[in-house]
């Protein structure tokens, strides 16, 4: 800028300054004092179960924990209010699954400083899915909108990873109880450290027996142990029509799986017409809800066992 | 002495036209330095208060002074925007808090600002009534604003296109308001908040429509091949976001490339600020990093040379109008030959009529002084809001 230009400048700057008035000055590390160990020091907010279970894990009872789509059917396909927005900006962190999990995370105003997208270090590990049809208009040239496969947490190598971020975001705003989450960290990695044993070794040869998803959750669970697996969309509460059979014929004929994985148990009338042809159902449940009876970890040791059982009968 | 006061009185008071025009000229002469002095030591204070209150700045390369400028007090930004991956390294390097503004766009004069709700509580922004904006296409209006547009929560505002050119570029979306915040005197009254991403759908980089792939939607398809859409010039785009039509906006495009004005970057602690400073101090850069307080500094010791300069000139007038009043008063007392005898006649002693004349003179110096000051304490109480009239 010239003479002239910074002449200019300052008469502007005379002007714009009047417009301001006594500040003072912003930090980042405005987080949380330090705490009293037996009482909340702050809250955080997930948006699946098994994120607020890492959390609570993590954190214990140091941590309010909301998760406001406990009520939602399948979380995934929540929305939030404002008001419900309004609540969760008031959070000290908000965690999130990311992988494309909270579609509504473009439609809402929330603070990215205290954002933790808990799968944004893990990218080349998230499984892409397209959609085959896209449109254009104006000007623009064509797009679709591509998804990503978000049950992350149904491979347990990937929840760990989750866990780490969680820690260090937890770490990053409460320092003073950065050993107390390095400890509690150590403890659910070591659960899920066991669990990927036991779901590794129930899966042996999984590749080579074929199983039916009832649902396209599964990616990150068949990735991480081979899993043949097709998926269909079956609701375990709706009885499927007559496209749907033909479609599980046409399956069977094509690739002969023996079990069908549902999300939660299926109508007694489905099983039992599966049974008849010669597909037995086993449930694997995600767990992005609160289960009815025991934590994640229960869930997960739950869906062990029946992969235990599907692998180890079939053929 | 009552007798002098009263003389004096009495003259100034039946040449009071006189009177009037040497309290004027010297009033004035005392109370344009006072209230330069006034408003340059208001301003400054202001100015290096906002610039103190922001660490540090990122945006394109350029004018650092046009970056402060725009990052500070909402001024149509002039530099190249950059990109939101800078605001995404900021953040991924744990070292600051970044928080974008998006300047591009107005409504009715008054600058939209796209940013996060990291902003409200960087500026400490109290909302007055209503709340924060919390959903896509919600707006947050400065004090000033909401008065400079006459509306208030539940009512809704048009962003205005940004140039007269603009015909196609910028979307004039209609944006229900959710708050007014409480006055704060600074420039962030005069402003439009929205979320970020509700400035870039202004700009035409996300916006929604009907879903021209669901069936039923022949009318707004122009082809239909086997992967892909094409719609025709009857699909438009929503002027307004609604819980109905909000899912359908998307954004086109990664939105690490979209536009950010300037990033206000706050280090987490002085260590972490060193570090960025060094990180983006290479030249030829794709960014630059400034420290508004420097940048303010220079342009302050611009403003003190200014005023210095008004201040040598008004000292010339200054003593020009003392020899002017000196010669009018000197005139006075000639033309008052016949009255100042008549009072030595009917005798009065030589030291009063001396004393009635330096009264006379006080009287009028003190009176001076009196309007002088009370036209600077006027300009210290109100003279902000001229300047900002002026400047708006």
């Amino acid at each position: 800028m010239g003479r002239t230009g910074g002449v200019v400048a300052a008469l502007a700057l005379l002007v714009l300054g009047a417009c301001g008035g006594a500040e003072t000055p912003g930090s980042a590390a405005d987080a949380a004092a330090p705490a009293a160990p037996t009482t909340a020091i702050g809250t955080v907010e997930a948006t699946n179960y098994p994120l607020a279970y890492v959390v609570e894990r993590l954190a214990g009872p140091l941590l309010e924990v909301h998760f406001r789509a406990a009520g939602a059917p399948d979380p995934a396909y929540w929305r939030p209010t404002a008001d419900q927005v309004v609540a969760m900006q008031e959070a000290d962190l908000i965690v999130v699954n990311g992988a494309g999990y909270e579609g509504w995370l473009k439609d809402v105003s929330l603070p990215t400083s205290r954002l933790v997208d808990t799968t944004a270090g893990m990218r080349e590990r998230l499984i892409a899915i397209e959609s085959a049809v896209t449109h254009s208009h104006g000007t623009e040239g064509a797009h679709q909108h591509t998804g990503t496969a978000f049950t992350t947490w149904l491979d347990p190598t990937l929840l760990i990873e989750q866990a780490h971020a969680v820690a260090a975001a937890l770490e990053r705003t409460w320092p003073e109880q950065a050993d107390l989450f390095a400890d509690h960290l150590a403890a659910l990695v070591a659960d899920l450290e066991k669990l990927d044993a036991d779901q590794a070794a129930a899966t042996v040869g999984a590749a080579e027996r074929p199983v039916v998803f009832s649902h396209p959750v599964y990616q990150y669970l068949a990735k991480r142990y081979e899993l043949e697996g097709h998926s269909v969309h079956w609701e375990p509460d709706e009885s499927p029509g007559a496209k749907q059979w033909s479609e599980l014929e046409h399956l069977r004929d094509h690739a002969k799986p023996e079990w069908m994985i549902w999300e939660a148990e299926p109508q007694a009338e489905i099983a039992a017409r599966l049974e008849e042809a010669g597909i037995r159902s086993v449930v694997v449940d995600p767990c992005a809800t609160p289960p009815a009876d025991g934590d994640l970890i229960d869930v997960l040791r739950r869906n062990a066992a029946a992969l235990r059982e599907v692998y180890a009968t079939a053929m | 002495m009552n007798d002098v006061l009263y003389l004096a009185w009495r003259y100034l008071r039946f040449n009071r036209g006189k009177a009037a025009v040497l309290v004027g000229s010297i009033g004035l002469i005392l109370f344009l330095p006072a209230a330069l002095q006034v408003v340059v030591r208001q301003g400054t204070q202001a100015l290096t208060a906002r610039a103190d209150a922001t660490p540090l700045l990122l945006g394109a390369p350029g004018s650092a002074t046009d970056l402060t400028l725009a990052a500070l007090y909402f001024r149509p930004p002039t530099l190249e925007p950059t990109r939101y991956a800078e605001v995404e390294h900021l953040a991924a390097s744990g070292l600051a808090q970044a928080i974008p503004l998006h300047l591009r766009y107005e409504s009715s004069g008054q600058r939209i600002v796209g940013t996060t709700t990291d902003y409200f509580a960087f500026r400490s922004m109290e909302v007055a009534s209503g709340r924060r904006f919390a959903m896509l296409g919600e707006c947050v209006l400065g004090a000033s604003a909401a008065e400079a547009l006459g509306v208030g929560v539940g009512e809704t505002i048009l962003s205005s296109p940004a140039g007269a050119f603009d015909v196609a570029g910028s979307f004039p979306l209609e944006m229900p308001v959710v708050g007014v915040l409480a006055p704060a005197g600074t420039p962030d009254d005069e402003a439009v908040l929205v979320d970020l991403k509700t400035a870039w759908v202004i700009s035409g980089l996300a916006h929604g429509h009907d879903d021209v792939t669901a069936p039923g939607a022949e009318g707004q398809v122009l082809e239909r091949q086997e992967d892909n859409v094409v719609a025709n010039a009857s699909l438009l785009s929503y002027t307004r976001i609604t819980p109905d039509n909000l899912d359908s906006f998307h954004f086109h495009g990664d939105p690490a490339g979209f536009p950010v004005d300037a990033i206000v970057v706050v280090p987490r602690d002085r260590k972490s600020g060193v570090v960025l400073r060094g990180r983006y101090a290479e030249p030829g850069g794709e960014v630059q990093m400034v420290v508004p307080r420097a940048v303010i500094d220079e342009v302050v010791a611009t403003l003190f040379s200014i005023r210095n300069a008004i201040l040598a000139v008004s000292l010339g007038l200054g003593l020009a109008t003392i020899a002017t009043a000196t010669l009018v008063f000197a005139l006075s007392i000639r033309l008052r030959r016949r009255e100042l005898e008549t009072m030595r006649r009917i005798g009065a002693p030589r030291q009063r009529v001396r004393a009635i004349l330096a009264t006379e003179i006080l009287m009028v110096v003190a009176t001076a002084v009196v309007l002088a000051s009370g036209l600077t304490l006027l300009v210290s109480r109100f003279g902000v809001s001229a300047l900002r009239l002026l400047g708006s």
